[in-house]
């Protein structure tokens, strides 16, 4: 599934050396500068990954703090990234709480769990929540790239009407806010997505011998259409050429768009599959939209993304993994351990997906390291336990290598300590200057000291 | 089936190959006679005290038509006076009636002036811009070009429309967005029709289930549709398969089932027929609540094949009363036994003993709460696929590509240029020369060289067809030198025809009689015009036409409030546009009478409309013909398909349907309000009036009476049918007046009433249909020199019996159609 990055050998690059200075910076070159500094800075990307209706926090959180703890049953898929990783216990999203507001927690943690906001209750347009914190890192580390943020999500994506208890959909299915009153919806269509990032003539899944022979047509084709065109021009009355011009207008606009396209496709692999849509199961599904995050970022038309694994809320079942009741009133367990098992059967299969999408991170070349090692990943969800809607204790793992945080722990903070000052910190950390973010009290700590609480 | 011989329009053509007549149409004296005794006294006396040069009442001054020729310069105006002499509009109903005699004389002898002037006028075919084609022809045309059914314009951009319909050749641009569609959409059918589809990867495709409410009850009704297809929990939609090969169909269900009832039953139909049932236990899963066996949120799959191409997908829930406690009464009941009761566990929190009092009585009131009998349902459903699909060329295909008839891989010498050539003349839609196939073929060789296959070549070549300006415009050239007035080429008249009739390209026969240069032949051309409408391709005349005519295209974009008109769901929809489409169609198969849009007594029905409308005795999915014995229902303007389109999602609107009346069956279009023209109070927020009283009220506004004198009470011989076209006798509180005052006095109760009205106005609904289908026959909006030719087709169709051949023939006969106007060189 990975394209791994072919590097140049050293002695014909060397042989090449000549020629290459006036090159641009190509990742295919890079081990031969790796002895010495990089040629670049290394780009940083910020990744947030999103799980709906809690997690069951038993089999989530390990049973000790500091650097021996044990990997839990839901934990476990994270093995080969033990060390590379921190979980955080005690943060909480306090204004993801009802405050008055009645129910509607789901609504509620999808909102606040980026902006730390109280979102106001409504399903109407009147929609007022926070700026996310993606959103104000894309502002900065995201104004070099084609797209400064991208937001994906495996469930349908309305932005208007009422999904959980009088809050608009606009809620529960949108982690990122461009503004307090603008969300910035999930593109869920793999295809769409694809087609965004690397336009429609891409020619993804071709070998370049195929591609380059299409490529040659395509030109070949548009030219003779050009030469058809202007002989047009020369027999139509008015009217007629002002609509050959128009024809001939788009037709020289999309040569452009072609050889646009060729230079964006820098770095796509040759085996990547074009999507065609939604894939049929949520494995698939999901797999496919974590590989759009990894080509955007090794393309680098984006260092800034967020996923909703599902919306907050989500109804999906999961029959490939054996549990065919739909998620969210699983997650009402009452205590029934058959429907807890299957809660934790759901936890499970959304971190195997998650380590999966690291790994593959982790295989991908980036100047001077892996694209994991340029990465800061948060994976979590806006609630606890499920069954009692509780946003205090979330589950929160921070993951990747641009942190250059003290990795392999598991750290509690005191009760109640703002999600927020977790982001804070981590805008510290990707170079982003930022005062507060909604109920933000400061910064975390302990995650370069050594040691824990 | 009768034949006609359309012999007026040819003169027509004579006249035009002749000088112009202009001069030569010196009056008869006794007409000048007539006009000065009568028509111009009337004038004075009735008309100029408002139309004056000074008055100048709704902006028209009449001084100058006191004078004889100006029939003959100005026939519109005149023609417009007619109109509203003849409707009782005018003179208007404040003033004193002309003598009937007097008016009776007046308005026969502009009749009869104005035929004259018609047909001594010198002809005016106006110009047409080059038009590229619309989503529908390109799909269309790449169909019968390849006989590749994809719909690669689906993801087009929406064409924009003009004069009410979409193929307006001005209005038709071609964006940078659109260019890279064509190119993409070039490579794809190329491709594909070459080579055959390739291996896709399964995909899922979620499918809106539209505006739909289950009116929820306790009880068993006697009797229901056990099919459950035409009840609302049933889900319905047309999907689009893109090749050969298995489908998942899978259900997300909704609703509940009291708890103790039998696993639910949910049925797939596939085009109306059962394709395979299954149960979902909802009790086996997980659910909110434990006191009902709650549906929502659980899915099953069906697999099943498919062909490519649209299909219309049903999932419904069969014997819906079946299976439920046996407390409901229902047939079959369960013999599943009830679940024991919940004991009732105290809230953990520390609650006062009055607060746990009071939860513990909400718990035993809703364990004791009768649930829904009908609740259980479809709630949306997702399209996954394809699996197993067919690979491969397609059938007929490679025939209509490959014609020098070799198998893969043995093709001679002069095959690519055969094959090239008669793809680029099919593509053209006119005989190509070498100018046109030189570089195609180079495009091919190009392809050899680069070592690719015969086939591939032959792909990109096609590839190039498929952009090409010639192929994505219809081209016509101006002959006639410095503006002059010249016949269509051949082919150019093949190509006119097939678009109005077929939305496609000319087939191989219509081409023949191009080529052969005897399409012009009247005889060969009215049999070419017969066998085009009653190939099934026609069906484009109805859809785009019919669709666009009658507004039922704004069927997919209306949704009826569901609070107000539950009834109205997908598959209401879906029946509503297919009994419009039906009687359309069989108007122009069987050649009937168009007048049959006014007052036919038939109409097509499935079990789905016969329930909406009060038919009893329809049953299942199909539709059939029936006999109206209803004397409110008959034409087309009770057709629920238009009655809702011309309705507000939460009310009726009298003005909305009048004014649809005037527009599409009375030619009578009325104008925009003037802009000083205060806001009519329509907004039915005023309880305590009828809409019909308010309404009344609002005329009392001179400025505003003029155009709703006419529309409204039009409207309100309608008002017996509420916004999604059921009957009803009252609107809410208000019992419903279906009186329609007309402006020349005439009173009508009721529907009955106003098809008796409506039947009697041949002449103006002949007028209306033939401007309109002009308008979309030449994709072009009239211009006032074509309401001659629009006059002139409505007078002959008496002739025709008004037999729905005789209009096409009459329009595919006339001036603009045959010929076009070249451009003065400057």
């Amino acid at each position: 599934m990975i394209a791994t990055g072919k590097h140049l050998p050293r002695r014909l690059f060397l042989r090449g050396l000549g020629a290459a200075i006036a090159l641009p910076y190509l990742d295919a070159m890079t081990p031969a500068f790796a002895a010495g500094r990089p040629a670049v800075a290394p780009r940083t990307r910020l990744i947030f990954t999103y799980v709906p209706n809690g997690v069951t926090m038993e089999d989530w959180t390990p049973a000790t703090v500091g650097r021996a703890f044990e990997l839990t049953r839901i934990l476990k898929p994270m093995a080969p990234f033990r060390d590379r990783m921190l979980v955080l216990s005690g943060l909480a999203h306090k204004n993801a709480y009802a405050l008055g507001d009645g129910p509607g927690d789901h609504a509620r943690a999808a909102a606040c769990y980026l902006t730390g906001v109280h979102p106001k209750k409504t399903a109407g347009a009147d929609i007022h929540n926070g700026v996310s914190v993606d959103q104000i890192a894309a502002k900065v580390i995201g104004a070099d790239t084609r797209y400064p943020s991208l937001e994906l999500g495996c469930d349908d994506s309305r932005t208007v009407g009422n999904c959980d208890s009088g809050y608009s959909c606009a809620y529960t299915n949108s982690l990122s806010w461009r503004s307090e009153t603008t969300p910035n919806p999930p593109e869920t269509n793999p295809r769409l997505v694809f087609e965004r990032l690397f336009g429609a003539f891409s020619d993804a899944g071709l070998s370049p011998e195929a591609r380059a022979r299409r490529q040659d047509y395509r030109r070949s084709v548009l030219d003779h259409t050009i030469e058809r065109a202007k002989a047009l021009l020369g027999v139509l009355g008015p009217s007629d050429r002002r609509k050959m011009d128009e024809y001939f207008t788009a037709i020289r606009e999309v040569e452009r768009r072609i050889q646009m396209a060729e230079q964006d496709r820098t770095g796509l692999p040759d085996d990547i599959e074009m999507p065609t849509g939604i894939p049929v199961t949520y494995d698939e599904y999901a797999k496919l939209m974590f590989e759009m995050q990894r080509l955007a970022m090794q393309a680098d038309l984006t260092r800034v993304i967020t996923m909703m694994m599902g919306r907050e809320g989500s109804m999906r079942t999961y029959p490939e993994i054996g549990v065919p009741d739909p998620h969210h009133p699983l997650t009402h367990h009452r205590n029934t351990p058959e429907w807890i098992e299957k809660v934790t059967q759901v936890n499970e299969f959304h971190m195997r997906l998650f380590a999966d999408f690291l790994a593959s991170l982790q295989a991908t070349p980036d100047g001077d390291g892996t694209l994991f090692d340029h990465s800061l990943i948060v994976y979590g969800s806006g609630i606890a336990d499920g069954d009692r809607h509780s946003h205090t204790d979330l589950p929160v793992i921070v993951t990747g290598g641009a942190g250059r945080f003290r990795m392999g722990q598991h750290i509690r903070y005191p009760e109640d300590t703002p999600m927020t000052n977790l982001y804070l910190t981590l805008l510290d950390r990707v170079g982003v200057q930022a005062e507060s973010i909604g109920d933000s009290t400061g910064r975390v700590e302990h995650l370069t000291d050594v040691g824990t609480v | 089936m009768h034949r006609f011989v359309v012999g007026l329009p040819l003169v027509g053509l004579l006249v035009l190959s002749a000088a112009p007549r202009v001069g030569e149409s010196a009056a008869d004296e006794a007409e000048v006679a007539r006009f000065e005794e009568t028509v111009q006294p009337f004038i004075e006396k009735t008309c100029l005290p408002c139309h004056n040069d000074r008055r100048k009442r709704g902006g028209l001054s009449m001084v100058s038509l006191q004078a004889f020729d100006s029939v003959a310069r100005d026939p519109n105006t005149w023609e417009k006076m007619l109109g509203k002499m003849r409707t009782g509009e005018m003179p208007p109903a404040e003033d004193p009636r002309p003598h009937p005699e007097t008016l009776a004389k007046v308005t026969a002898w502009i009749d009869h002036e104005l035929e004259r002037v018609d047909r001594l006028a010198p002809p005016e075919p106006g110009r047409l811009t080059i038009r590229r084609l619309n989503r529908t022809e390109y799909n269309n045309t790449v169909r019968d070009l390849l006989g590749v059914d994809v719909r690669p314009a689906d993801d087009f951009p929406q064409d924009d429309a003009g004069y009410g319909f979409d193929n307006i050749a001005d209005v038709l641009s071609i964006s940078p967005v659109l260019m890279e569609r064509y190119v993409i959409a070039a490579e794809r059918v190329a491709r594909l029709a070459v080579f055959g589809p390739e291996p896709t990867k399964p995909t899922l495709v979620r499918k809106n289930s539209g505006p739909r409410k289950v009116v929820e009850i306790t009880t068993v009704p006697d009797e229901y549709d056990e099919t459950g297809l035409t009840l609302p929990n049933a889900a319905h939609t047309m999907h689009r398969f893109p090749v050969d090969g298995d489908y998942i169909i899978r259900v997300h269900a909704g609703g509940i089932r009291p708890a103790g009832s039998e696993p639910v039953t949910f049925t797939l139909w596939i085009d109306g027929r059962e394709v395979a049932s299954q149960t979902l236990d909802a009790a086996a899963q997980a659910s909110f609540s434990a006191d009902e066996q709650e549906l929502f949120g659980k899915t099953l799959d069906f697999r099943t094949r498919v062909t490519a191409g649209e299909h219309w997908v049903a999932v419904a829930i069969p014997r819906l009363f079946e299976g439920l406690p046996p407390s409901y009464g229902g047939p079959n009941p369960s013999t599943r036994p009830a679940p024991p009761p919940r004991e009732f566990t105290p809230p953990r929190r520390n609650l006062p003993p009055e607060r746990i009092a009071e939860i513990r009585k909400r718990f035993e009131e809703e364990q004791r709460r009768v649930r829904p009998s009908n609740s259980a349902r479809v709630g949306h459903l997702e399209i996954g696929g394809p699996y197993d699909q067919a690979t491969g060329p397609l059938p007929g295909t490679r025939e209509r590509i490959f014609i020098c008839g070799h198998p893969a891989g043995s093709h001679v010498q002069g095959c690519a240029r055969r094959i090239i050539t008669n793809l680029a003349r099919r593509a053209y839609r006119r005989p190509v020369a070498d100018v046109d196939v030189e570089p195609l073929l180079e495009l091919f060789q190009q392809a050899r060289r680069a070592g690719d296959s015969f086939d591939q070549g032959i792909a990109v070549a096609l590839q190039a067809i498929l952009v090409s300006p010639d192929f994505l415009f219809r081209m016509e050239l101006d002959r006639a030198p410095g503006g002059g007035v010249a016949p269509l080429s051949p082919h150019e008249l093949a190509t006119r025809l097939s678009y109005f009739l077929w939305a496609s390209m000319p087939d191989d026969e219509l081409m023949a009689k191009a080529d052969a240069g005897t399409l012009g032949d009247p005889a060969v051309l009215e049999a070419e015009v017969r066998r085009m409408l009653r190939d099934e391709r026609a069906m484009s005349l109805v859809r785009e036409f019919g669709g666009q005519w009658l507004q039922i295209r704004a069927l997919e974009n209306i949704n009826p409030d569901v609070e107000k008109y539950p009834d109205f769901d997908p598959y209401l929809r879906m029946s509503m546009r297919e009994e419009t489409e039906r009687f359309f169609a069989r108007i122009m198969r069987e050649d009937r009478s168009i007048l049959e849009f006014l007052d036919a007594r038939y109409s097509y029905v499935n079990e789905r409309l016969a329930r909406h409308y009060g038919i009893p005795g329809v049953r299942g999915p199909e539709f059939q013909l029936v006999r109206l014995t209803d004397p409110n229902r008959g034409g087309i303007v009770t057709h629920a398909s238009v009655l809702t389109v011309s309705s507000y999602s939460t009310r009726t609107s009298p003005v909305l349907r009048g004014r649809w009346v005037l527009d599409n069956l009375l030619d009578a279009p009325p104008p925009a309000p003037p802009p000083d023209t205060p806001p009519i109070d329509e907004t039915g927020a005023n309880a305590s009036m009828s809409m019909r009283q308010q309404l009344e009220a609002h005329r009392k506004n001179p400025i505003c009476a003029a155009c709703h004198v006419r529309m409204d009470p039009l409207g309100f011989g309608l008002e017996n049918f509420d916004p999604i076209g059921r009957w009803r006798e009252r609107d809410g509180e208000f019992p419903i007046d279906a009186t329609g005052n007309l402006p020349d006095g005439r009173t009508f109760q009721g529907p009955a009433g106003l098809r008796e009205i409506l039947s009697t106005e041949e002449e103006a609904f002949a007028k209306a249909l033939t401007s309109k289908l002009l308008t979309y026959a030449l994709g072009r909006g009239l211009e006032p020199y074509d309401r001659r030719t629009v006059r002139m087709i409505a007078r002959r169709l008496p002739h025709h019996e008004y037999r729905f051949s005789g209009l096409v023939l009459e329009i595919v006969n006339s001036v603009p159609f045959r010929m076009r106007r070249g451009v003065t060189t400057p």
